[in-house]
């Protein structure tokens, strides 16, 4: 209870800090150039999010939102894996992991 | 669910049967599959089965008619795709496996009644879609597509997914009756729970396509393969925009008068921006995907209808889908090397069921009575009709654009310029033809059932 407590007092505190990350990760992926940064800024938003879900789940005393993080931790390994494979592919036909180099498709 | 756990473990077993190196096998094994998904899916409600008690994944009539439609255009879609897939028989399979994995996710997305079964029902349906974007290794059109795919697409995720944080922070639940039910006790003013809803309908804009976030769509079109895309245009889009709908017109009803004008703005301007871009394209899939993007506006018009959006947006999407399953197995008919328009001259000549198909498909798309298209736009916009005035006919001077953009194609294809030109066309591509047209003359008659 006491621990409850705790967290009601700086509940947004723990939502600004998961918001910071959130946004640093959606701004890395909206300005960054490298592929491998943007995955990692991709996993930096889930990550923030996980943290959002238990701050939550700790405050309503209920433990649903955990599950829910095992789930988005298991979505986020799969995603990683095919993202690093596309990767791997992109970079064998271009010689390069600059996103802006992927510009043949336009019009 | 069964349905679920068939189609599942027939991708499994297709996995293993492709070892064989026996395309004709990985077909049929697949078909016999989802035949069996969509007859199970049929009886849902006749029989109980020790599965049919999990409350995640529940089947109302409207949601078994929408999961019954998938797997038809699943089928449809693997079974056009045949005569590309067999050419590789080392990974025949693989684009079998995928397929039907992420048919799972469809489903997943079209039955979902909590956030748990939504989230995984999206990520199920998007993975695999990732990889059969970017499933011709040594093309780089087909990678770079693949890569802005997964960009935007992950993003999203992310994006929906702090939405729903959000969402459970302010409602405390993740089930969607509960979540309605806080909303109708005052939630409706929290600001926590409005940037969730916010942030989750951003997410769905990616995910459906529609301006402002459709830029991904033309490039991972036109860089994927005509038989990825008819299963990306008609499946991936019927499950998103059933959930986007599901939820908004369900759960989040109460928000209307935020959510709507919202969505009005991405309505008129996908269906403008698509059409009018989709006028001076050259390449036939670059085409489609503005198209689609267009359409995409139209069927958005049922999540302003809380009473019959679902039912409208379904016969929109049997008449959409099967039109553009038709008009991509043509293209994978006439296509040599590129997928230009220049390939379509003359080809209405060469075969009576082409020409018959094609005609038929785009005056369905323009939405001409009395073909299946025409119904689906005249549901959505007439439930519109007494709200929303000024966009309903913005929304026909649109389509007006939209009913040109397709009459185009069909003289382009009439012409009788390039007459006489041979081509080939295998029983099953003319089977899947039939079975489009149908769809196309026939859905509609649904409604009298009703």
């Amino acid at each position: 209870m006491e621990q409850l407590n705790n967290i009601g007092a700086s509940l947004d505190f723990y939502i600004f800090v998961s918001i910071a990350l959130f946004s640093i990760g959606a701004i890395g992926v909206l300005t960054r150039k490298n592929m491998i940064v943007l995955l990692m800024c991709i996993e930096l938003m889930l990550n923030a999010v996980n943290l959002l879900l238990v701050t939550f789940s700790t405050f309503f005393g209920n433990g649903e939102a955990q599950i829910f993080v095992f789930f988005i931790v298991v979505v986020a390994a799969a995603e990683a894996t095919i993202g690093l494979s596309i990767l791997i592919m992109a970079y064998r036909n271009s010689k390069s992991i600059d996103i802006e180099m992927f510009n043949k498709l336009n019009g | 669910m069964d349905a679920v756990i068939i189609i599942f473990i027939t991708g499994l077993i297709g996995l293993f049967v492709g070892m064989l190196k026996k395309s004709e096998l990985t077909l049929a094994v697949t078909s016999i599959g989802l035949i069996g998904g969509f007859i199970s899916m049929f009886l849902i409600n006749d029989y109980e089965s020790i599965f049919s008690t999990y409350a995640g994944l529940t089947f109302s009539r409207t949601q078994q008619m929408f999961a019954l439609l998938a797997i038809g255009l699943t089928l449809l879609a693997v079974l056009m795709g045949y005569v590309y897939y067999k050419e590789e028989d080392e990974h025949t399979a693989d684009y079998y496996g995928l397929i039907l994995f992420s048919l799972t996710g469809a489903l997943c997305l079209i039955g979902f009644s909590n956030m748990f079964m939504f989230f995984l029902g999206l990520e199920i349906l998007s993975i695999p879609i990732y990889v059969l974007v970017g499933i011709q290794k040594g093309n780089s059109l087909a990678s770079e597509a693949s890569v802005k795919y997964f960009f935007t697409g992950s993003f999203a995720t992310a994006i929906m997914l702090f939405g729903i944080a959000l969402i459970y922070g302010s409602t405390g639940s993740f089930d969607l009756n509960e979540i309605r039910m806080a909303i109708d006790m005052g939630m409706s003013h929290s600001p926590m729970l409005n940037i969730g809803v916010l942030m989750m309908m951003a997410a769905f804009m990616f995910k459906v396509g529609a301006v402002p976030f459709h830029f991904w769509g033309p490039d991972v079109y036109q860089g994927s393969s005509n038989a990825v895309m008819a299963y990306m245009a008609s499946v991936v889009k019927l499950a998103a925009l059933f959930a986007f709908v599901h939820l908004f017109n369900f759960t989040f009803n109460q928000l209307t008068p935020f959510v709507s004008g919202l969505v009005l703005f991405a309505i008129i301007v996908s269906l403008f921006l698509g059409y009018i871009s989709a006028l001076k394209q050259t390449s036939f899939r670059r085409m489609m995907a503005y198209s689609s993007i267009a359409n995409t506006g139209f069927a958005l018009f049922a999540v302003l209808n809380q009473q019959f959006g679902e039912a409208s947006l379904w016969i929109f999407m049997i008449g959409y889908a099967c039109s553009t399953v038709a008009l991509v197995t043509i293209n994978m008919i006439v296509e040599k090397d590129t997928d230009e328009l220049t390939n379509w001259k003359g080809i209405g000549y060469s075969n009576p069921l082409i020409g018959i198909t094609l005609v038929i498909s785009l005056l369905s798309m323009s939405g001409i009575p009395p073909f299946t298209g025409f119904f689906g736009k005249y549901l959505l916009l007439s439930s519109a009709f007494a709200n929303y005035l000024p966009f309903v006919v913005l929304a026909i001077i649109a389509s007006l654009i939209g009913a040109y953009l397709y009459l185009r194609l069909m003289v382009i294809s009439l012409s009788r310029e390039g007459e006489g030109q041979k081509i080939k066309m295998t029983a099953i591509q003319a089977l899947v033809l039939v079975l489009c047209l149908a769809g196309v003359l026939g859905g509609w008659l649904v409604l009298l059932i009703k």
